[in-house]
């Protein structure tokens, strides 16, 4: 089945902007509010976040589509083995971050440096499971492209949104915060905004 | 049947997986030093930032290029700095603690101009005045840095704030809370150190006008002792990097003509033994004869 250049954008402004993961979906917390405080942070942790979430929904959708249907199809149900998906998809998901890791620290090492923990915490971030497993869920993203953009697009969406969060937190650092406000507090109103704000792409596109 | 394949299938995608790994592993790798994670072990790994570096990994890998030094770790101590030299296989250079001393002498009696004041009585509000005391260089007497000891290590003592040694543990605060920037944290090489007890830069004859007790920028100290002496801008300053201890400063002391040289620190045992009753001692009147 082949993709109009319409129906692959449609897919790419669908989880990006209008189902973005961070803000529509609330995955991956936890990387965008521990890195977003400086904007170069942030625009690296998003690259990292995409490039991982991308070959790791091509990968599992290999493992779904190569590994577990055919197999479960000769036991009589071709969702027999549907089970094992969270496990495989963690295990393709921690090794792909440990992949990025070794990557980053040989080529970027002020940026690994800087990363510190949050890198191998991409393990643990839900928006990649997430990605992986909606990929599995939606039957318009059954076919490789589709799966591809999808997941790429994700990972869009989440550096478009950790990067508008640094982005105002850098801001609001200089600003006059009142004192019960400030930190964590303000933090989690600006992303609830940040949330609202994109809510006015809901419905776009079907 | 099922439960079978799918530990097959389980099992298989696991060595698909770490065999990538392992081959990434190799092609990735990225050549450290072996020291750097004796270091790291030694290190308390606190990653506060305390040395200067973005955390114990990046302080490792300084200490193993040499561009740290081996006690670089304030949380640490000496413990550590021990360990970090015995795996860099150098000698520990003895440090010294750094601890506050006061570039001011004078009590309230000595002060000239001193002012009815009635506002705020801190010492950040009377230098935003400036019009308590004459001397704007000097000690304002209010106690802000006796305020922000945590240590309960200083006291007030009729308008000069005292400091007890054995309290004293080097933090810093009442550097910061000074306002005219006159407490200065010096390596302690001995008990006792010399300090130039003022911080008025005005010449002589001005700071007469002001002061019964500041430095009137004579030169004699740098005429004696010219390597640890130097005067500048009409000021007195201790070259601490130069003090060795073995310098003998009595001559220097008793021919200051403003009586400025104190010493600070540790009281000497005889005097300790005077002031038995006095919970704590600091500073010793200026012309150090004790």
């Amino acid at each position: 089945m082949t993709l109009g250049i319409g129906a692959m954008l449609g897919i790419f402004l669908s989880v990006a902007l209008v189902n973005n993961l961070v803000l529509a979906g609330f995955l991956g917390i936890c990387p965008f509010l521990g890195v977003s405080r400086k904007i170069d942070m942030a625009f690296g942790m998003g690259c990292a976040v995409t490039f991982v979430m991308t070959i790791s929904g091509i990968v599992t959708w290999l493992i779904v589509h190569v590994v577990l249907v055919p197999i479960g199809t000769a036991l009589g149900d071709p969702e027999a083995l549907f089970f094992l998906k969270y496990v495989a998809f963690i295990m393709v998901i921690a090794s792909m971050v440990q992949l990025v890791e070794m990557y980053v620290r040989k080529f970027f090492p002020p940026l690994y440096t800087a990363f510190g923990v949050f890198l191998p915490l991409i393990t643990t971030n839900c928006a990649i499971l997430g990605a992986c497993l909606l990929i599995d869920m939606k039957p318009e993203y059954q076919n490789l492209l589709s799966a591809t953009i999808f997941a790429f697009g994700g990972g869009i969406g989440f550096m478009l949104a950790i990067t508008l969060m640094a982005g105002v937190r850098e801001h609001i650092r200089f600003s006059d915060v009142p004192e019960c406000l400030r930190g964590p507090a303000i933090t989690l109103l600006v992303a609830g905004i940040l949330a609202l704000a994109f809510m006015g792409f809901a419905g776009i596109g079907k | 049947m099922t439960v079978i394949l799918a530990a097959i299938v389980l099992f298989a995608l696991t060595l698909l997986f770490a065999g990538m790994l392992g081959i990434a592993k190799e092609k990735l790798k990225v050549q450290e030093d072996p020291r750097v994670p004796q270091i790291m072990e030694a290190l308390p790994n606190a990653n506060c930032g305390a040395c200067g570096f973005a955390g114990c990994a990046d302080f490792a890998r300084a200490l193993v290029e040499q561009r740290a030094p081996c006690d670089g770790c304030p949380v640490g101590g000496s413990g550590v700095a021990d360990r970090i030299a015995e795996v860099l296989g150098i000698e520990v250079t003895r440090s010294f603690p750094y601890r506050p001393v006061i570039h001011c002498g004078a009590h309230t009696k000595d002060k000239k101009g001193i002012v009815a004041y009635d506002g705020v009585r801190t010492c950040s509000e009377a230098n935003v005045i400036g019009v308590t005391q004459a001397c704007v260089y000097g000690c304002l007497g209010f106690g802000d840095c006796v305020a922000a000891c945590n240590f309960d290590a200083m006291r007030m003592d009729e308008g000069l704030p005292v400091i007890d040694y054995e309290k004293c543990t080097g933090c810093g605060a009442c550097v910061k809370a000074c306002p005219r920037r006159i407490i200065e944290l010096i390596p302690f090489k001995q008990d006792r150190m010399l300090v130039i007890a003022c911080s008025n830069k005005e010449p002589g004859r001005l700071v007469k006008q002001v002061c019964d007790v500041g430095c009137i920028g004579c030169k004699m100290c740098q005429k004696m002792l010219a390597d640890v002496f130097e005067i500048k801008d009409n000021l007195a300053y201790l070259n601490y990097e130069q003090y060795t201890g073995q310098e003998d400063f009595a001559p220097v002391v008793a021919k200051c003509p403003a009586d400025v040289m104190v010493y600070f620190g540790k009281p000497k045992p005889e005097y300790t033994e005077m002031l038995a009753d006095t919970e704590s001692v600091g500073a010793s009147p200026p012309g150090n004869t004790l």
